[in-house]
């Protein structure tokens, strides 16, 4: 059972397949890591050398979304995640195994992998009445975690239940719900958040602790910087139009249908960090703001409070507003350059909190 | 007698836990206890909030049919505020609704419910060459050759066809072979593959199917790229109350819908219905002909006694569900009420389940007897509208309040209420609907839509196949499962109807997606109440909101797994979880594959894995049959 001899190249090698997939795989890794093509040897050696990595998986309050999620990789693909790079131990929505064999197998492998093994938790810990809003094996959830995440050398939050508390968080939290961070301490914790992350975001955190032995980058709050670095508004399709003042007044109108920019029907993608704008959904093939829906920032902490989602985020400078595209003509230069000029002062501000934040990581990380 | 926990339950969605007492020597359930183990309070958390955007918080009550709810939702409001939505608007979310539940019963059957029926490891002993030509034999044998009205056939060929020759199961054989000897099980450690059960399949099929498991652990994503480019993201895809945000024109390659974008909704349909029919169906139907000829058939429970549904797919427009307009163009019209099937078609007793029955405060209620809430005044019955959602939580019957050994069945033992018609529990889900289409359409109740023509055709096709009844294989484990594919099947068909549909309006120089003359909240009344009506995967679901000042003023929802999973109510009798585990044989009590079985031929939307305790509360022996976990 002990598979922490293994490396990726190892496996490959034990199960027929050639040098040649091999490579393939680990190209595939590059570019959905995010990285250069010339970093593709530093990855051919990273799994030449580097262990598999036991992962445990488990469900508090959640819908299971970011299970679906996972399933829904493209590159890599969630047969390729799930029997051939990492070695998931424990996931009772997948698993073949019910009951006492399956807990068993659960505690062994924390028993052998101790201190070795990747947690990933998939919802919120519910602590109102001594956790009994979520029971599980006859037990409060927060029991089950906090024995998991003893021996755990990683835990990955995932979903923005995990990260943030998510929707039961939302008021009145009925349940008390917080997040994984709110109950463990001590321990290296990574935030995937995202109602649910992107399919991809999720497997290229994954990937990188598998491959490099190492967790990704981290923003000051945990997040994974080459997922969660842009702001969605920054790498939006529709930015363009924010910048000329052309934007959607309602839902289905002149702007609608020529893409404009969906700002005033609430779109929070200017206060959003994610991947949605430059990596999309199924492999770059849409995300909500180019199939005409405002971003309701769901990878944000407490966006469920933010309501309502229809109205527009105060304080973002707004270049100019237009009724509809016969009106785009008329507007004045002067004005749309004024526009621009107050949108760029806010970018600006923003990039120098931004670099405040980083300089702060900087200092934190020479500790 | 052996009392029996599991809990959690594996290979669902959300919480469950169920405990049986089992006759060892004739391995009869003699009680059978079935309990919701969460509650996150969506019902509350709603409240107050803009109905604008209720359809986003309560979408998060599962992400596996990850767009029901938000639909349930949208309708509810809609009602609510009286808004009908254009015709573009209905099409895409039909097909959106459509493609959802193919992929959802796909991944059920291949990746939920499959390794309860088939084992990685009796595929090590199949010959590859024979099961090739197995493949071919159930491809020719099991394929039902239905169609539906479709003018657009733009598919040259259907590129989803199984690889079924004899290199390529030795592949996937080989591949199996290296995984089990590298001792990395993975998702397939510590099943009970010694099970009796999974002998009673060839080897060859156990390779078929495995293959299969793995080949749409691939492609099931591909079958809501619909969910992708009109909402923008699955899980959790986008609406708007109104209609779609996905804005259409045929001038603007920025628009989000255009004829490119229309083009990759078309060729994913064509994969649903190549994976449904060269797949899905032939699959569970090579299984399930094996089973119904050994007259496997138990597990009906209340699915012969009384099944229930709301119908769906308006074919265009309509203008409210409370008025019965939502009811008048439905293509699947299993709207209604059928009491005793199992005693076949004839003596089955139809009751409609009319628009008004919705308001009637007699016909539709929840009660909470043994559920963890309570109603004001010690009310027993509240229909949704007048719902309350207090939590009262008491302590199981063994263990203490936060450790449990065995609930109280006599008490208040599950986050689920008790959902009833007249008085009533009822299972819902496919089985249901094609229970209460077939016996409408037999009976002379209505004349067949095209939709339900082919759901009497496909029942028909699977009597023959069986040799049996249609009362006789539906009314089981077995049967959920088997109609359940004949569904997939059938709502390919749809997805591919709907999209004809959209492409003939568009052309017809209608592109409204929105309908926004009620969108501000000054246009609505001070005071309103709807009803969303959806048929979700796993049956019949229904919201209910009350609007008051522009706020969500009080929300339930009755979801299907609410009705399936509820625990008994004094009057009303058991719920379907408890009824079919009480008609359910167990062979070995320890390893209750059966139960299990059972269970997930529902597809359970609550949560996940299993401990087995003994009425003391002691583990009870635990049996390896995975030799690789002793290391």
């Amino acid at each position: 059972m002990d598979q922490l001899g293994t490396t990726l190249r190892e496996l490959f090698e034990k199960r027929n397949l050639s040098r040649r997939t091999f490579l393939k795989t680990c190209a595939t890794l590059t570019a959905i890591l995010g990285l250069a093509p010339e970093m593709l040897q530093d990855v051919v050696a990273a799994a030449e050398r580097k262990l598999l990595v036991p992962v445990i998986w488990l469900h508090g309050h959640e819908c299971t979304g970011c299970d679906e999620t996972l399933l829904r990789s493209q590159t890599p693909l969630a047969s390729d995640v799930l029997l051939n790079m990492i070695s998931l131990e424990y996931m009772d929505v997948l698993a073949a195994a019910a009951g006492e064999p399956l807990e068993e197998h659960l505690q062994q492998v924390m028993q052998a992998y101790k201190g070795r093994y990747i947690l990933a938790v998939e919802g919120a810990v519910p602590l109102e009445a001594d956790g009994i809003y979520c029971m599980v094996g006859g037990k409060p959830f927060v029991e089950n975690l906090r024995q998991a995440a003893a021996g755990a050398a990683v835990i990955l939050e995932v979903g923005s239940c995990a990260a943030w508390g998510g929707i039961q968080a939302a008021k009145p939290n009925p349940t008390k719900s917080v997040s994984v961070s709110d109950v463990i301490h001590g321990k290296t914790i990574v935030k995937i958040p995202g109602c649910p992350p992107i399919p991809e975001v999720l497997t290229g955190v994954i990937m990188h602790y598998t491959l490099f032995g190492k967790l990704p980058p981290l923003d000051s709050v945990g997040r994974p910087k080459q997922f969660y670095g842009n702001r969605i508004h920054d790498t939006c399709y529709r930015r363009p139009f924010f910048d000329s003042g052309m934007f959607v007044e309602k839902f289905d109108d002149a702007g609608s249908k020529a893409g404009w920019c969906l700002y005033k029907m609430g779109c929070r993608a200017p206060e959003a960090y994610n991947s949605c704008g430059n990596m999309r959904w199924w492999n770059g093939l849409s995300y909500p703001v180019q199939s005409g829906a405002p971003c309701v920032a769901c990878g944000a902490n407490n966006f469920w409070d933010q309501d309502p989602f229809y109205e527009r985020l105060p304080g973002i400078p707004v270049p100019q507003t237009v009724a509809n595209a016969d009106k785009v003509g008329l507007i004045t230069a002067g004005v749309l350059t004024l526009g621009v000029a107050a949108h760029g002062a806010a970018s600006l501000i923003q990039s120098k909190k931004h670099a405040a934040e980083e300089e702060e990581k900087a200092k934190e990380d020479e500790k | 007698m052996k009392r029996i926990v599991v809990d959690p339950v594996n290979r669902i969605e959300g919480h469950l836990r169920v405990e049986v007492v089992v006759d060892e020597a004739t391995g009869k359930v003699t009680e059978a206890l079935s309990s919701g183990t969460a509650w996150r309070g969506i019902e509350l958390i709603v409240k107050d909030r803009d109905p604008r955007d209720a359809w986003l918080y309560t979408q998060r009550i599962c992400g596996v049919c990850t767009t029901v709810h938000a639909l349930g939702c949208l309708r509810a409001v809609e009602d609510a505020l009286g808004i009908e939505i254009p015709k573009n608007a209905n099409y895409i979310r039909n097909i959106m609704a459509a493609t959802q539940c193919l992929q959802d019963h796909i991944i059920h059957f291949y990746h939920l419910h499959a390794l309860d029926w088939v084992s990685p490891l009796a595929a090590l002993k199949a010959d590859p060459a024979a099961t090739a030509a197995l493949q071919n034999t159930v491809l020719e044998t099991y394929h039902l050759d239905l169609k539906g009205p479709r003018s657009y056939d733009l598919d040259a060929y259907p590129k989803e066809f199984p690889k079924g020759s004899a290199v390529y199961f030795k592949a996937i054989q080989d591949k199996v072979r290296q995984i089990v000897d590298s001792g990395q099980l993975g998702i397939f450690a510590a099943q009970w593959w010694d099970h009796p059960d999974y002998d009673i399949l060839p080897p060859e099929v156990h390779l078929m199917a495995v293959a299969h498991y793995l080949n749409m652990l691939d492609k099931q994503r591909e079958l809501v790229t619909s969910h992708v480019v009109f909402g923008g993201k699955n899980p959790h895809p986008h609406y708007v109350v109104g209609g779609m945000p996905c804005s259409i024109s045929m001038q603007d390659m920025n628009a989000p819908i255009n004829s490119a974008r229309l083009a990759v909704v078309e060729n994913s349909l064509g994969v649903g219905v190549a994976a449904a029919e060269l797949f899905y169906v032939p699959d569970v139907l090579a299984i399930g002909a094996i089973y119904a000829q050994k007259g496997l058939l138990d597990g009906g429970g209340l699915a012969g006694k009384r099944v229930l549904g709301f119908g769906d797919y308006p074919e265009d427009r309509y203008t409210g569900t409370t008025n019965g307009d939502f009811h008048k163009n439905l293509l699947l019209r299993s709207n209604g009420v059928v009491e005793g099937f199992a005693g076949g078609v004839d003596k089955a007793v139809y009751h409609e389940l009319s628009p008004e029955d919705l308001s009637d405060q007699e016909v539709l209620t929840e009660g909470v007897e043994h559920s963890w809430y309570s109603y004001a005044n010690a009310q027993k019955e509240k229909h949704p509208w007048q719902g309350e959602t207090t939590p009262q939580y008491t302590a199981p019957k063994e263990g203490d309040r936060t450790h449990w050994q065995q609930l109280n069945e006599d008490g208040k033992y599950s986050w689920i209420k008790t959902p009833k018609w007249r008085g009533q529990t009822a299972e819902v889900g496919p089985l249901a609907r094609y229970i209460i289409v077939y016996t409408k359409v037999k009976k002379g109740v209505i004349e067949p839509t095209w939709v339900e023509k082919m759901m009497v055709e496909q029942i028909e096709a699977v009597s023959k196949h069986f040799k049996l009844a249609a009362q006789v294989w539906m009314v089981s484990t077995l049967g959920r499962t088997v109609i359940r594919a004949l569904e997939g099947q059938l709502m390919a068909h749809i997805s591919q109807y709907y999209f004809d549909k959209l492409v003939k309006n568009i052309d017809a120089g209608d592109t409204a997606v929105a309908n926004m003359e009620k969108w501000e909240p000054a246009t609505w009344p001070a005071k309103a109440r709807g009803v969303g009506l959806h048929e979700a995967p796993r049956g019949a679901l229904s919201h209910w909101v009350v609007i008051r000042n522009g706020k969500v003023d009080n929300y339930q929802a009755i979801v299907p797994s609410t009705w399936n999973a509820c625990p008994r109510d004094g009057q009303a009798g058991r719920g379907a979880y408890e009824q079919t585990m009480l008609e359910t044989k167990v062979k070995i009590a320890e390893k209750p594959l059966e139960i299990l079985k059972a269970i997930h031929s529902f597809d359970p939307c609550l949560a996940c894995a299993t401990h087995l305790y003994d009425v003391t509360g002691k583990p009870i022996t635990v049996v390896h049959t995975d030799p690789y976990l002793r290391n």
